[in-house]
């Protein structure tokens, strides 16, 4: 018999059988951080930069506090650098074929593959996560989206024809997960030609590790830069010359303040917002499965944020029991440990976990915690906390990792008042055996994500995104190609900014307006009033402002309208809404049609009003004829809507659906009085939309000619026009907070003016930043550009089996 | 085991079928917890030895073939009071546990030889019997009643029956309910393990079904499958029978137990198996009263890795005696 190296504690495990540890080694990680010395920089240009003369962070375990590596934190000049070389590669970069990117991409998740193992310990030695999760599926993920996007990289040429690259993308990630929402950017970003700069917060060297792996490809080193650095830069790098799009991940708040500073700076912002999620379970759901549904969205280390939980009342009891019972046998510990549900994530988010148990108890919520998990911080129980009612003022905060909030509804209408009762609109998971049910539950949520009883799965070819405060910018599948592109021909993005505007007082007094003399118009004379809910009103101000053609004879008065005005159209439109989303896209193209016919038969008064205006007779008459065109080909091209995706590991499949925003909000342009509007109108209209629309502030006549038409030929509300002073009417719109979006056609201080504002409910926001448009071009009149602008995406998974 | 049934209050008939009426069970999450749980909760170095001793304790060591005799019957009695190596065993410092497998299972032809080969062993291991036209139950009723009691009388104190799937593809749920009580009381004093054949219900929801009626009628265990169906012993299958076995708990204080059997070969898979039952259950469970696995090559497997885990060295083939 050999000599024995059994310990003498099976003996005591044979009795009650508890669990070991089961470490994973992290010696590769700390030896890769030796390799830099424990001193790391950033990545830059394929080569590691450290610059003298900067104060640097220490990257610590989160979980023993030992001092891992010291990290550079970088400054202005190191941005600027890091751009530069972004700008250098990108010429090469984005003109090479679609098929040599695709061989680069295959070659970094090779890449990725050879060395997964420094890349998931490293990862969650660093972020505390459990090692299982990053191992067996960001890894493993991170190698897809870049398989994915070769993919798409080598269709690029034929599927996105008509598109271009935006150029150089500055990206700002958030403190955890920075490795897994970098990779679903940069490889949408890197597959359609654009060059990226990277900046992740103090201490993240697992993004760094991937910038050295990809620059040790050799070929295009420039393409991925990734410096580390603090908050206050970000700034820097979004007004950094040549950065044409910010791709942000973080904190609504964080993003809202970003989104206010960089009104009128150039680069387009892209905002990916909170973190919370939310699951609804109904009484009709398989209750069991459905508790595992919470631990994945909660309790497994696979989100950044906490859980909202909506439970049938008819269930409540039922479901609480096994949901406390199923937190008893949660673990947590060390991240780097095998067989540990949740790792920890260091003293701040501990922090901020017990500061939300502390508020929601002094609220008089009741608080369950459970689980085998160390009791001393970082580490924080998996937290589930009952009776917090919607008026208490804990329910307004985001709640936070670990926790988990249940609430009670009654009925799956009440469940939807009270999920889209949120400002967040991230994703969603809804459990009901019941397909019809859960259909309607799914269709009805207003987030970007549902699952169909299942909760976070992920794939590179399914969009993620959101809407409301969860910002509307998409990563993965087709949506986040669109991301990184703007259609060709697009003008490069400059800084408009004007220092001088005030944000407190543009637009907020309407000059005064006295009568100017007789109206000399054609007969029947224009229509006077505000065309809102179906009906033209008075302004709520009762005063008007003239109008005058080119000759400078008055052509008439126009209603003034208000900040009352808009708030009445808005509810209008917001009542208009549910009827005309429940249409078919077929009956909704026919009312366009109906329109387009109208607008012909209105041909020659229209023709005259514009003619009045400058325009010449013949290209006004073409101006009508294109726009009842407009009209009628956004009426057939969304007739095919919508599609359905088929994800590996998922035995069913996951639709793409076509949303509409909402109520959307467009101010036209001066110029094409009659085709802007037109063009801008039928995208809006065609996608479900109901619209308040400010009309051309030179020449509103021929929009409120077209009202007219409307009266008869569309349902009441659905859209509603309001002429008046412009930047008032701006004004009063980007700050409302119940439109889901806003088109401004305009001057350079009112779309700077409406970026700054409509961060108030973070919606989206089109903006001219001043430059004109050719309206009556194909491209730019009716390109798909505004087709993808005019709705939101959902996707919404439902796996199947019996 | 004989001490058992003294402590059970019997009978613990219910027969409330509002309690399978509404159930639904999805398969798709199902199959997701079930992938899961089998990646969650390694179980390395001497927790490892420690499991998979406890796991022979679990093992129902069995053999059905068509050409079992006395000598490999008695054989296999042997090893059941035998699992591991004695200096194994002392390496590890259990020898003094009396480890030995749970019980031994045979067809019903074979019961005198087992029992007669394990009183030669000197110990009260219990024998299991297969009963009620194994595998399939295509027999009469009275024919598989009758063949419980046969096998009891030559000394079976456990009796895996077979379940008629036909009542449950047909939805019959209160004939199968009838059957079972029938095959409950021909037991006696022995002990019930009823074999769902989970491969041929059709869904998991039919599975969930017909646990809950196998427990109503008075089982003592649930048992997955009897090995000879196509599809074996499964996690899916086995999370849907737990999660019975635990709302039957809540339902009546009763607690029942479960037997997956077939297809469980590797020392790595009894380690998932235990985990499962220990998250899905917990530790209460763990026991040889409330889990049995039912295998036959499964053992050798574990023997190996025990060998494995004192020596450092991996075992030849004749390192470690066979059954």
């Amino acid at each position: 018999m050999a000599a024995t190296r059994a310990e003498p504690r099976a003996r005591e495990i044979f009795t009650t059988l508890e669990y070991g540890p089961v470490p994973e080694s992290h010696a590769c990680a700390l030896a890769w951080l030796d390799t830099q010395d424990r001193h790391l920089g950033h990545y830059v240009n394929g080569k590691w930069l450290k610059p003298e003369h900067r104060s640097s962070v220490s990257c610590q375990d989160p979980i023993t506090g030992e001092n891992l590596a010291s990290c550079l934190q970088a400054q202005t000049e190191d941005v600027v650098a890091a751009v530069e070389a972004a700008r250098t590669s990108l010429e090469n970069w984005s003109l090479l074929p679609g098929a040599i990117r695709a061989q680069h991409l295959t070659r970094l998740a090779k890449m990725i593959q050879k060395h997964q193992r420094l890349l998931w310990t490293l990862e969650s030695l660093v972020t505390g996560r459990a090692v299982r999760e990053v191992r067996d599926r960001d890894v493993p993920l991170a190698q897809q989206l870049l398989q994915y996007h070769a993919v798409q990289a080598y269709a690029q040429e034929e599927a996105l024809a008509g598109w271009e690259p935006i150029g150089v993308i500055g990206l700002i990630l958030p403190p955890t997960f920075s490795f897994l929402e970098m990779m679903w950017r940069i490889c949408p970003a890197l597959a359609v030609g654009c060059t990226v700069v990277v900046l992740v917060p103090p201490a993240s060297p697992t993004s760094l590790l991937l910038a050295q792996l990809a620059g040790e490809l050799g070929s295009f080193p420039g393409i991925l830069n990734v410096i580390s650095g603090p908050a206050p830069l970000w700034p820097v790098l979004a007004s950094q010359p040549g950065v044409q799009k910010v791709a942000f991940c973080g904190a609504v708040e964080e993003g809202r303040a970003l989104q206010r500073t960089l009104a009128g700076k150039g680069p387009e912002l892209g905002l990916a917002l909170g973190a919370e999620s939310l699951l609804l379970l109904t009484e009709a759901a398989d209750v069991d499965s459905a508790v595992e549904g919470v631990v994945d969205a909660a309790w497994s280390d696979r989100s950044r944020g906490g859980l909202r939980l909506l439970i049938q009342e008819s269930v409540w009891d039922e479901t609480m029991r096994r949901l406390q019972e199923r937190m008893g046998r949660l673990r947590g510990g060390r991240g780097l440990d095998g067989a540990v549900d949740m790792g920890a994530r260091g003293a701040a988010a501990h922090d901020l976990a017990q500061r939300y148990v502390r508020e929601a108890q002094s609220q008089g919520a009741q608080v369950f915690q459970a689980g085998s998990v160390p009791s001393d911080s970082p580490f924080f129980p998996p937290t589930l906390v009952s009776d917090l009612l919607p008026a208490s003022p804990c329910t307004q905060a985001e709640v936070p990792w670990p926790l988990v909030v249940a609430s009670p509804f009654r009925t799956a209408k009440e469940a939807l008042a009270l999920a889209n009762g949120t400002p967040r609109g991230g994703s969603a998971s809804v459990w009901s055996e019941r397909l019809g049910q859960a259909l309607a539950l799914a269709y009805g949520l207003r987030v970007g994500t549902v699952w169909i009883n299942a909760h976070g799965l992920r794939d590179a070819a399914v969009p993620t995104g959101g809407c409301k405060e969860s910002g509307s910018s998409w990563h993965g599948g087709p949506d986040g190609l669109y991301e990184y592109l703007q259609p060709s021909g697009t003008p490069a993005r400059l800084p408009y900014l004007s220092e001088s505007l005030n944000y407190d007082t543009f637009g907020l007094v309407v000059p005064s307006t006295l009568p100017a003399g007789p109206e000399t118009g054609p007969s029947p004379a224009p229509p006077y009033g505000l065309f809102v809910g179906g009906r033209f009103q008075a302004p709520g101000a009762r005063s008007s402002r003239p109008i005058w053609d080119s000759q400078g004879n008055l052509h008439g008065y126009v209603a003034e309208g208000g900040a009352k005005d808009i708030r009445g159209a808005v509810e209008a439109a917001h009542q208009a809404s549910p009827s005309w989303v429940g249409q078919s896209p077929g009956a909704r193209a026919a009312l366009l049609c109906a329109l387009a016919a109208a607008l012909e038969r209105r041909g020659s008064t229209l023709a005259a009003r514009l003619e009045r205006h400058g325009v010449e007779l013949k290209v006004a008459k073409a101006e009508v004829e294109l726009s009842a065109r407009r009209l009628r080909v956004w009426g057939a091209r969304v007739q095919a809507q919508g599609r359905t995706l088929q994800v590996a590991e998922l035995r069913g499949p996951v639709l793409q659906l076509r949303e509409p925003l909402g109520v959307l909000a467009i101010v036209c342009p001066d110029k094409w009085p009659l085709l802007a509007l037109v063009s801008l109108l039928a995208p809006a209209l065609a996608h479900g939309n109901t619209v308040v629309l400010v009309p051309s502030g030179a020449c509103p006549i021929p929009a409120l000619e077209v009202c007219q038409d409307m009266v008869t030929l569309l349902p009441a509300g659905l859209v509603n026009v309001v002429t008046g002073d412009r930047d008032h009417l701006t004004r009063c719109l980007a700050l409302h907070q119940d439109i889901q979006a806003l088109w401004y056609f305009g001057s350079a201080q009112g779309s700077q003016f409406v970026e700054w504002a409509s961060a108030g409910n973070l919606k989206p926001v089109w903006v001219n930043r001043g430059c004109p448009r050719a309206w009556d071009q194909e491209a730019e009149g009716a390109g798909p550009e505004l087709g993808l602008r005019a709705a939101r995406t959902k996707a919404l998974w439902l796996p199947m089996g019996d | 085991m004989g001490g058992r049934s003294g402590q059970r209050v019997l009978p613990w008939r219910v027969r409330d079928l509002s309690w399978i009426s509404k159930i639904q069970v999805n398969q798709p999450a199902v199959l997701r917890r079930a992938e899961q749980i089998q990646a969650r909760r390694p179980v390395k170095k001497e927790w490892q030895a420690a499991w998979l001793l406890k796991a022979v304790t679990f093992i129902d060591l069995t053999t059905l073939s068509g050409d079992d005799t006395p000598s490999n019957v008695q054989r296999l009695c042997y090893k059941a009071k035998y699992p591991i190596r004695e200096d194994l065993l002392k390496a590890l410092n259990v020898h003094d546990k009396g480890i030995t497998t749970a019980a031994v299972c045979v067809y019903p032809a074979r019961v005198c030889d087992a029992v007669k080969a394990l009183k030669a062993a000197g110990c009260d291991i219990p024998v299991a019997s297969v009963a009620t036209g194994f595998p399939a139950g295509q027999t009469h009723l009275k024919t598989r009643l009758e063949e419980i009691r046969l096998a009891v009388e030559d000394g079976a104190s456990e009796i895996d029956v077979v379940i008629n799937r036909t009542l449950v593809l047909t939805g019959q749920w209160e004939a199968l309910y009838d059957e079972i009580r029938q095959f409950r009381k021909a037991c006696g004093e022995a002990h019930l393990k009823t074999i769902l054949a989970t491969g041929e219900l059709g869904s998991l929801t039919n599975v969930y079904k017909a646990s809950m009626v196998a427990m109503m009628a008075g089982s003592d265990f649930i048992k997955t499958s009897t090995g000879k169906e196509s599809v074996n012993a499964t996690f899916p299958v086995a999370i849907v029978m737990l999660r019975a076995i635990r709302d039957f708990f809540w339902k009546t204080g009763n607690k029942v137990g479960f037997k997956p059997a077939g297809g469980i070969r590797s020392a790595k898979d009894s380690l998932a198996w235990l985990s499962l039952i220990k998250e899905e259950l917990g530790d209460e469970w763990l026991k040889p009263e409330l889990f049995r696995i039912g295998a036959s090559t499964l053992l050798a497997d574990i023997e190996r890795q025990i060998y494995h885990h004192v020596t450092g060295r991996y075992a030849a083939y004749h390192d470690l005696p066979m059954s």
